[in-house]
């Protein structure tokens, strides 16, 4: 039977390449095109080229007018710069607050905890177009102007759930009678939360911090409904430059943003294995 | 003069059960500790031990009753303010922090400057046989380790009490027996008051001054180690604290003899010390070891008392034969045997019947009201 055996290996190595090659082809696509100097077809090869990169940050006109995709470096770098200052603040204040919120549930007894707690993972749930269209709604019906202001606040009420489980998980495997310890050992309650609660949650803390930002930086269903018409972050105007076709300078910023991406979750998983 | 460091009076404890009711942890606990005493606290999984030492370091609040540490009553201190440390069950060791740290931790809290600090860390781990671990990380340690750790960080602030909660539970058997001595000697160095909690009868004879035997939240007995042994306050104590035969019964005088028939009809010998012990009268426990007992005719004192019994099992344990059988009234009989008798042993397990002899002046009798209660 060892035909058999010898089919089942080969299909199972097959499908395993199969596998791996639909999920990674794609980007490795994105990753090769990015450097390809045809303007016209971006599946044709015809060339190494640096000229999309160099381009899009304004550093060349190489290609002809017609090419010319971009219609200002300056759109392009706002978007990048709204994107960056929208996941700053939203880091911030869900990281604070979501973390605030788990350790709150962890410590203390009061009426409600349990209902308190599936509320917060209920924004998780929600699809993004209805989470949309109510922020819309409510923004409106406030009478507060669509713009980065509205972004931010937007992306906090979900990301601080986000936040909020990481930080519960990390809290949930820890030992309770580690306070007990330290209280015996003299220290107070804050001494304790700094010197022995903080250290063994900040792995979740930053664990949750970086998700939060890369999340906020790639959303685009949510933010398209409450952005207003004069603020683009950096989703949005891809999407807006697909609208009109997909042109080669989209590879090049796709690369980027995988980088991007890459490097943060890279620092995401250093901190975790720290400390464990 | 005795000096207390800790005293408890009518100590109570309820925990509301999730069911509804309470349970009673811990009942009307009156308890004094010496100064440089070794106290043990010995008794079943769920007795109230951990509740018991949580009260005296602050983590539980007593319903009723009075704690004192060292003449200060103790109220409502919170545990950081207790001159008591503790080294917990599972060593509760910070897995953030180095040996080193884990150490020092308290003299950070009572900021001790670096120099000072570094030296008495170094003491400290030098004390427990872990000097030059300092840089480690807990989770480096094997458990036996991570134990002595944890008991260097409790004692390095010099507490007036040592608080241990099953500390060698954890620790296979050599390594456990290694560091009952260790702890031992520790204690007898450092001039520190211990309480010791453990369930294991071996460890709390060994290494106590006292040994205070709880049971249902209930103090059953504190005394020496061989007065637990050997003058059992009840029947829990008798068959908690090492195996024991015991006979329930009446109670009938028989010139300076005394004898107590079972309701089975058997019937033990004693010799009467107390009269008081008689209860006017009434009904009596008596309690033999399994040691106490020997082969008739294996040589043995003239005065001796007799007892048939059938065997059901005899096993070899190395210096000694265990016999289990029974009495003609279908009493359990737990006798070991000396191994120099090797033939009459065999004879015995061929017959399946056997004589055991007893002196009765060694019968150690229970009132039976406690006898009752404890049961
Ligand atoms: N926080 C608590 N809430 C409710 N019941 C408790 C609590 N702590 C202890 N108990 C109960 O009190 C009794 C004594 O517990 P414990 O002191 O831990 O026993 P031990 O340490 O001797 O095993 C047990 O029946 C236990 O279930
Ligand atoms: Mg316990």
């Amino acid at each position: 039977m060892s035909w058999l055996r010898k089919l089942g290996d080969t299909s199972l190595t097959t499908y395993t390449v199969l596998f791996f090659a639909f999920i990674y082809l794609p980007i490795a696509i994105i990753v090769i095109y990015s450097f390809n100097s045809d303007p016209v077809n971006m599946m044709r090869w015809s060339g190494f080229t640096f000229d999309w990169y160099k381009q899009i940050f304004g550093f060349s006109n190489a290609s002809s007018e017609a090419a010319l995709y971009i219609e200002s470096t300056e759109q392009l770098l706002a978007a990048i710069r709204n994107s960056l200052t929208v996941a700053a603040f939203t880091t911030t204040i869900a990281t604070v607050i979501g973390t605030a919120t788990a350790l709150a549930i962890y410590r203390y007894n009061f009426f409600g905890k349990r209902f308190y707690r599936t509320l917060m993972f209920a924004p998780m749930l929600m699809p993004d177009i209805v989470l949309g269209i109510a922020l819309l709604i409510f923004f409106v019906g406030v009478g507060m102007p669509l713009g980065i202001g509205s972004i931010i606040i937007g992306h906090c009420t979900f990301l601080i759930s986000y936040v909020f489980i990481v930080v519960s998980a990390r809290l949930a495997g820890m030992d309770r009678t580690l306070e007990n310890a330290s209280a015996d050992l003299g220290a107070n309650e804050w001494t304790t939360f700094r010197r022995v609660v903080l250290p063994q949650v900040m792995p979740g803390v930053i664990g949750g911090a970086l998700l939060a930002f890369i999340i906020s930086m790639d959303d685009l269903v949510i933010t398209y409904f409450i952005s207003g018409v004069g603020t683009q972050t950096l989703p949005l105007f891809i999407f807006g430059m697909l609208r009109r076709g997909i042109k080669p300078e989209v590879n090049a910023i796709a690369v980027m943003m995988l980088l991007f991406s890459f490097t943060v979750a890279a620092l995401g998983l250093y901190f975790r294995s720290r400390r464990r | 003069m005795r000096e207390s460091i800790i005293r408890l009076e009518g100590a109570t404890k309820r925990f509301p059960l999730p069911e509804g009711g309470t349970i009673t942890a811990l009942d009307a606990i009156d308890l004094d500790v010496a100064r440089n005493e070794f106290l043990t606290l010995l008794g079943p999984s769920g007795c109230g031990k951990t509740t018991l030492l949580h009260v005296i370091s602050g983590f539980v609040q007593l319903d009723q009753g009075k704690i004192l540490i060292d003449g200060d009553d103790m109220g409502t201190t919170p545990p950081h303010k207790r001159p008591v440390n503790t080294v917990f069950q599972n060593y509760a060791l910070f897995p953030h922090m180095s040996v080193g740290d884990n150490v020092g931790y308290s003299l950070d809290i009572a900021h001790v400057g670096k120099a000072e600090r570094v030296k008495r860390v170094g003491e400290a781990l030098d004390l427990v046989g872990l000097g030059g671990y300092a840089a480690r990380m807990p989770r480096q340690l094997s458990g036996g380790q991570q134990q002595r750790v944890a008991l260097a960080r409790a004692i390095i602030a010099r507490p007036k009490l040592l608080l241990l909660d099953e500390p060698l539970s954890a620790l296979d058997r050599n390594l456990r027996q290694a560091m009952q001595i260790e702890l031992k000697n520790l204690q007898a160095e450092l001039g520190i008051s211990f309480i010791f909690v453990t369930h294991d009868q071996e460890e709390a004879l060994t290494m106590s001054n006292r040994v205070a035997v709880l049971n249902g939240g209930v103090i059953q007995q504190i005394d020496t180690p061989r007065n637990t042994y050997n003058y059992p306050a009840n029947a829990f104590v008798a068959s908690f604290v090492g195996a024991s035969n015991l006979f329930d019964g009446e109670v009938r005088r028989d010139g300076d003899k005394i004898v107590i028939t079972t309701p089975e009809n058997d019937t033990v010998e004693a010799v009467l010390r107390d009269e008081r012990s008689l209860n006017g009268g009434g009904k009596l426990t008596a309690m033999l070891r399994p040691e106490q007992f020997s082969l008739s005719g294996t040589g043995g004192a003239d005065n001796c008392a007799e007892i048939d019994v059938t065997v059901d099992q005899i096993v070899f344990i190395g210096s000694t034969y265990e016999l289990l059988g029974k009495t003609a009234g279908g009493r359990q009989i737990n006798a070991l045997l000396s191994a120099s008798h090797q033939t009459r042993i065999g004879e015995i397990e061929q017959s399946g019947k056997a004589r055991l002899s007893y002196d009765p002046a060694a019968v150690h009798l229970i009132p039976a009201d406690d006898a009752g209660a404890a049961q």
